[in-house]
């Protein structure tokens, strides 16, 4: 067996960080336990871990401020620990940089399959050629979506908002984040031209009256499922 | 306020305009005395410069009546008094009379002086009465009080002339161009007249010793009454929330303390080393269940308290109601996975509406849950369209329906409905779900109401306000 992937765990709680050790250790992986912010900089410098899961409230600071540390020096997934409800808080540690978010009290099957989706994410990297799932066949290259066969015909907006979806797998895109991919930085704010734009990838890409393949995060953002 | 337009100015009339009045009168009056000086006596023809001194001192004040007198008495030397056409006196009685000329003159243009300077103080006072009638209606009107200082402040600007008139709370010092004017009321300062400091000193010194007294008088009782104002909604408030914390706890102590309970019974037991392996899941799954209810009272308590306190502060954004929909129904889905389904049937383009994303989806959430609940498996059936201004989402379920008498109550926290069909399951709801969608629909502008017919199930209506330029979502 090769040597387990080391996670920074990050949280003031002693029974949450116990009960995240636990988890962590039970699917395999090596919990690096933190308390503070400056604890959770120190460890990262001395050995750097394969990924981070943070609280975004901690005694010394909050998680974005570990998010703005890592990402100095590391593009490391990091997951960010946060309360039900505080839907500006994730959005600000989304586009902080942390590449998800999992809502307390969680559950540990959810949380080991963000982490290993975030880390699958690191170890694919973006130059694929074509994405399939389920029926819909996204030929990245050559600019062609196809569902069971059909070729289905896409706005060159519709088609830069999908295939931006889509090379993120599994990844908690913010509204933001995907108006400064698709339009433009100067775009930003223009979160009723997303909608619109969604709703009408939605209607040429979804089977009737489903939401197969993009996911939305109300008050937050969208997601292109992972699954196959 | 029309017809009043108050002139605290009263610009002082330039010097130049009185003395050439007086050189006027004293030049009309004589051309009086020439013509008539072979018909009549000296001393009477005296009388028509006295009433020149007079109105030259009524109009333009003391200065310009003493000159009048001054020059009216060389007139009345040179063509009345013998030798005419010199200013010598031959006779010593007429000394007497012109000397008593100058002396009625004078006392004549100093009387007229006074009378006019009590015409201009009433004038005055009069416009300064006018001026607080005026602020009085401004600061104790309606609306915010930023705005009525704004409208007593330019109120007072207009009535000295001058652009910029600020009334700020409390001390402050004046920024540069400014000088400032204390407010004060009974109780001590209140607040500052702020004047551009290109206004006159005798301006500014009446500001502040006419105006600044009853302004700050009225700014005292003005902040005083928006206190008090507040102060009741505050005690309001207080009250509601007591109320609300009495029920909270009678309501919460029974179904906060069973999952609680459950969860250490369980605990408790899984340290037995002699337990059988499908024992231990079925108390793993107990304190899961449990814990994952708890957690959800808690939430609706959360959002349920966050609207009670009035600090659940939507964040409006452009919504799809359809994905909301949806993620509602996910969302139902993955904390019931067994229950029953759901059928959509909304409007083509839908248009965009402006509300708090995540509060809607809660509002969905805790509606579609309901509805669920009380569906007896059938499918409860979600439906959205545009009436006139509206975006209007119908859930409807195919439950035992609501009596009448208690539907007014269903939106009250903690009432809870029976829910007869489905017997063996002790998971009924919080009696929160309703309370809370009702809550965040109307923190977004919308309206909830219900729609019931005992036997043939439960509708509950959502109207969402679609504002300004609709855009379609196509």
């Amino acid at each position: 067996m090769t040597e387990r992937r080391r996670i920074l765990v990050c949280d003031d709680e002693p029974q949450i960080l116990r009960a995240l050790k636990v988890v962590l250790r039970e699917a395999g992986f090596e919990p690096v336990p933190a308390e503070t912010v400056e604890e959770a900089l120190d460890l990262a410098a001395v050995h750097p871990p394969d990924a981070a899961i943070v609280d975004l409230v901690l005694p010394d600071g909050d998680g974005i401020d570990i998010l703005r540390g890592l990402r100095e020096w590391s593009q490391m997934p990091v997951l960010v620990l946060s309360a039900v409800g505080d839907e500006a808080a994730k959005v600000r540690a989304l586009d902080a940089g942390a590449d998800d978010y999992v809502t307390k009290p969680f559950g540990p099957r959810e949380l080991v399959a963000r982490l290993e989706a975030a880390l699958r994410r690191v170890g694919e990297g973006a130059g694929q050629p074509a994405i399939t799932v389920g029926d819909l066949e996204i030929d990245v290259a050559g600019h062609r979506v196809t569902s069971g066969g059909e070729e289905i015909h896409l706005t060159p907006t519709e088609w830069g908002l999908l295939k931006t979806l889509a090379l993120n797998p599994g990844r908690l895109m913010t509204h933001r984040a995907l108006l400064i991919e698709v339009w433009g930085p100067e775009y930003a704010d223009d979160n009723h031209v997303l909608r619109g734009q969604i709703a009408n990838l939605r209607r040429k890409i979804e089977p009737a009256g489903g939401r197969r393949y993009i996911r939305t995060d109300p008050g937050v953002g969208y997601r292109f499922t992972d699954e196959p | 306020m029309p017809g009043i337009r108050p002139e605290l100015r009263d610009e002082p009339t330039r010097a130049w305009v009185g003395f050439a009045a007086a050189f006027g009168a004293t030049a009309l009056a004589t051309a009086i005395v020439v013509a008539l000086r072979d018909v009549a006596p000296a001393v009477s023809l005296g009388l028509v410069y006295l009433v020149g001194v007079l109105a030259v001192a009524t109009w333009f004040g003391r200065w310009s009546g003493v000159t009048a007198a001054v020059l009216g008495a060389a007139g009345y030397n040179w063509f009345l008094i013998d030798p005419t056409g010199r200013f010598t006196v031959a006779d010593s009685k007429d000394w007497y009379a012109l000397g008593i000329f100058l002396v009625s003159a004078l006392a004549a243009s100093a009387l007229a002086d006074q009378a006019r300077s009590r015409i201009r103080v009433g004038e005055l006072r009069r416009q300064e009465a006018a001026l607080a009638a005026a602020t009085a209606a401004d600061l104790l009107g309606e609306g915010p009080i930023s705005l009525r200082l704004r409208t007593a402040a330019r109120r007072v600007g207009d009535a000295v002339g001058v652009e910029g008139a600020r009334i700020a709370e409390g001390d402050v010092a004046a920024p540069p161009g400014m000088v400032a004017i204390e407010l004060s009321g009974p109780r001590g300062r209140v607040g500052t007249l702020l004047m551009p400091h290109t206004l006159p000193a005798a301006v500014q010194q009446r500001l502040r010793l006419r105006v600044a007294p009853g302004l700050g008088t009225l700014l005292e009782s003005a902040l005083e009454r928006d206190r008090l104002a507040a102060e009741v909604v505050e005690t309001e408030a207080l009250r509601r929330s007591d109320a609300l914390k009495t029920a909270l706890l009678r309501a919460t102590s029974h179904d906060l303390r069973s999952p609680i309970t459950a969860i250490i019974a369980a605990g408790e037991t899984l340290r037995s080393p002699t337990l059988p392996q499908a024992d231990r899941e079925e108390l793993a799954d107990v304190v899961v269940g449990e814990g994952t209810r708890l957690d959800e009272l808690i939430s609706k308590l959360l959002d349920l308290s966050r609207l009670q306190a009035g600090t659940a502060e939507p964040r409006a954004d452009w919504c799809e109601i359809g994905e909301l929909l949806h993620a509602a129904v996910e969302d139902v889905e993955a904390r019931d996975p067994g229950g029953g389904s759901f059928t959509f049937a909304m409007q083509r383009d839908l248009p965009l509406v402006r509300a708090d994303p995540a509060q809607l989806e809660r509002v969905f959430a805790n509606l579609l849950e309901n509805a669920r609940r009380f569906s007896a498996g059938q499918p409860v059936s979600v439906r959205a369209r545009v009436v006139g201004s509206r975006l209007v989402v119908r859930v409807v379920d195919q439950g035992p329906g609501i009596p009448p008498a208690v539907q007014r109550r269903v939106f009250d926290p903690f009432w809870r409905g029976t829910d007869h069909h489905r017997e063996g399951q002790a998971h009924t709801g919080s009696g929160l779900g309703l309370a809370i969608a009702k809550g965040f629909v109307e923190a977004n502008g919308g309206r909830i109401a219900l729609e019931s017919v005992p036997g043939q199930g439960t509708t509950v209506v959502v109207e969402l306000v679609l504002s300004g330029p609709a855009e379609a979502a196509a």
